[in-house]
């Protein structure tokens, strides 16, 4: 393992601190997540996976919590297991160790309280059209059917800029409308937790930056609550109101922070948290660089 | 030399869009005559009749090769006078039945095996061991066992329509993209509807495929079957068309019997898989 006994050291005391200070979550069935109390509440995970010839730790007993109406963040370099926690959270993938709790209950399998934006732009289906692709969960999870599932679907394609496009099929639109549909089909089930997986990685810095000013006004609007996974520490900070920094291989807490508020992203404030976030979670590579 | 830091920053104006010549232009009329796939192959059926109908009339031996319009003649006298219509028919028949049960049986082979690792070994066994065994090798055991008549000509079908299905669907299922199959789970799918909502179409391309080998495969079978009997109840399919004819030294009507399987042949290749293909997987772009 990479991390040295003082940085893991730091990050055990790091994880009591947060354990102290809520401890009102704890021994309690369902915490009434309406009254402030996490929606979504990671305790401790660590998730491990074994490839052909090696078991791999993702992430070492990570912990932290998603209150109603968040965006809350994860960024970390490529390694830190971020992915595999949010599949976690998606409940893809079981923890070794710890526990994923939302809205009280334990997460075990996926769900459609959960839904996942991918980065991948196949994540549309491709036999369906627009509107087929953003009725399909409503319709196939039994939440609405017939007209109520047409004006569902539609009413969010709208919110997304893309209801003339309804009747288009996904090989026809671009990377960013693609994404734009999954993000609509996301919503458009209403779930409790929109979970985000480097959703515009796939794009082009143009397209990003927009979708980005996209996501944030659709949130002024619906105010949903979003797990969101990036590489990106400028896209961490202009989409999060809350973020969770996570160290490499194997991903550990290293701090969970708020952002700057909404708006902000180009001040000097923004600035400093992004060169404050960009020598923490590369101070270690610097170490190493040192050491050799 | 100019220094670098000496280069003026320029702008300029674009034009608008209708201060152009030309944007688009319709290309000529012999460039989209030429670019019609299916005009193009016409020309190529052209111009191989030809050929035929000149070395026909060189040879001038219909018992080894009758010209193209002698084979022509024989093909409308007995396709006027039912003979041919009815025997097509018969094969046909036995032919959808076969490819059917064959299809059908691949599909439960193939999702059985996707669900388990078992199911997985035991269809790549079966595959490895019979696919490669001409179903035609088949034929005398099916004699035994189902007798003279359809049976026999189902069971050595299904034989030659599974194997190939099998493989081609179980690839199709394995090909579906991680992210499609999360999907799909994502919305609480399971078993036989994650099956028919999810891996049945994102693996279509590859099932299509296997449905035009399997039906090649069949349509060869049946007639080699036939060939060598191809009576049931009386009526005799395509093959055994074939071979009456040439027992009675009627060349142009073997002829006009070979014409006749080549053409039903086409007309499914180009008929109705291309209007499958059409609607499904070029709409959906997964092939282009």
């Amino acid at each position: 393992m990479t991390g040295g006994p003082a940085l893991a050291s730091k990050t055990a005391s790091d994880t009591s601190g947060m354990k102290q200070a809520s401890p009102a979550t704890r021994g309690r069935a369902a915490p009434d997540h309406e009254a402030g109390h996490p929606l979504l509440d990671v305790r401790g995970v660590t998730m491990r996976y074994k490839t052909q010839a090696h078991l791999i730790t993702a992430t070492y007993r990570v912990s932290f919590s998603v209150l109603q109406g968040d965006r809350f963040v994860v960024v970390g370099p490529s390694g830190c297991g971020k992915s595999t926690l949010l599949k976690a959270v998606g409940g893809y993938l079981m923890p070794t160790e710890g526990e994923i709790r939302l809205k009280g209950e334990r997460i075990v399998k996926p769900g459609p309280d959960r839904i996942m934006v991918f980065q991948e732009f196949d994540q549309l289906l491709p036999w369906m059209t627009v509107f087929e692709n953003v009725a399909f969960p409503l319709k196939t999870t039994g939440t609405l059917r017939g007209k109520q599932a047409y004006e569902r679907a539609m009413h969010y394609l709208e919110k997304v800029k893309l209801a003339d496009f309804s009747h288009s099929y996904p090989h026809t639109l671009s990377g960013g409308m693609k994404q734009r549909v999954a993000i609509a089909r996301g919503m458009a089930m209403e779930p409790d937790i929109l979970l985000m997986d480097e959703p515009f990685a796939a794009l082009d810095a143009l397209t990003r930056s927009r979708m980005q000013d996209e996501l944030l006004s659709l949130w002024d609007e619906i105010r949903f609550t979003v797990l969101f996974v990036t590489h990106s520490i400028p896209e961490a900070i202009k989409l999060g109101n809350r973020i969770l920094l996570l160290s490499p291989h194997p991903g550990q807490v290293k701090a969970e922070i708020n952002s700057v508020p909404r708006g902000e992203e180009n001040s000097n404030e923004a600035a400093a948290l992004g060169r404050e976030i960009h020598d923490m979670l590369f101070a270690d590579q610097i170490e190493e660089a040192r050491d050799a | 030399m100019l220094e670098a830091d000496e280069r003026p920053n320029i702008y300029c104006e674009t034009l608008g869009p209708d201060q152009f010549g030309i944007i688009e232009k319709p290309l000529t009329l012999a460039e989209q005559i030429y670019n019609k796939v299916w005009l193009r192959k016409i020309a190529i059926l052209i111009v191989l009749a030809l050929v035929w109908e000149l070395y026909g009339r060189w040879l001038d031996n219909p018992l080894l090769v009758p010209p193209f319009s002698a084979t022509i003649r024989a093909l409308v006298t007995d396709v006027g006078n039912g003979t041919i219509p009815k025997r097509a028919l018969s094969s046909i028949e036995v032919l959808l039945i076969g490819f059917a049960t064959g299809t059908v049986l691949a599909g439960l082979l193939t999702v059985f095996a996707i669900s388990s690792r078992i199911g997985t070994d035991f269809l790549e066994t079966m595959t490895a061991m019979f696919n490669p065994l001409p179903a035609i090798a088949l034929l005398p055991l099916a004699l035994i066992w189902f007798g003279l008549g359809a049976g026999s000509l189902i069971f050595v079908l299904v034989h030659s329509v599974m194997w190939a299905i099998s493989l081609n669907m179980l690839a199709g299922f394995r090909g579906v993209s991680t992210t499609a199959r999360m999907v799909g789970r994502n919305y609480n799918l399971s078993g036989l509807r994650f099956v028919a909502k999810i891996l049945i179409p994102a693996a279509f391309p590859s099932i299509l495929a296997g449905l035009k080998i399997g039906w090649a495969f069949a349509w060869r079978t049946l007639i080699a079957a036939e060939l060598v009997f191809g009576v049931s109840s009386g009526q005799g399919g395509l093959g055994w068309y074939i071979f009456e004819s040439k027992n009675q030294l009627d060349i142009p009507e073997v002829f006009a019997g070979l014409l006749t399987i080549i053409l039903i042949g086409l007309a499914v290749e180009n008929v109705v898989f291309r209007f499958i293909e059409a609607r499904t997987v070029q709409r959906w772009g997964m092939q282009t």
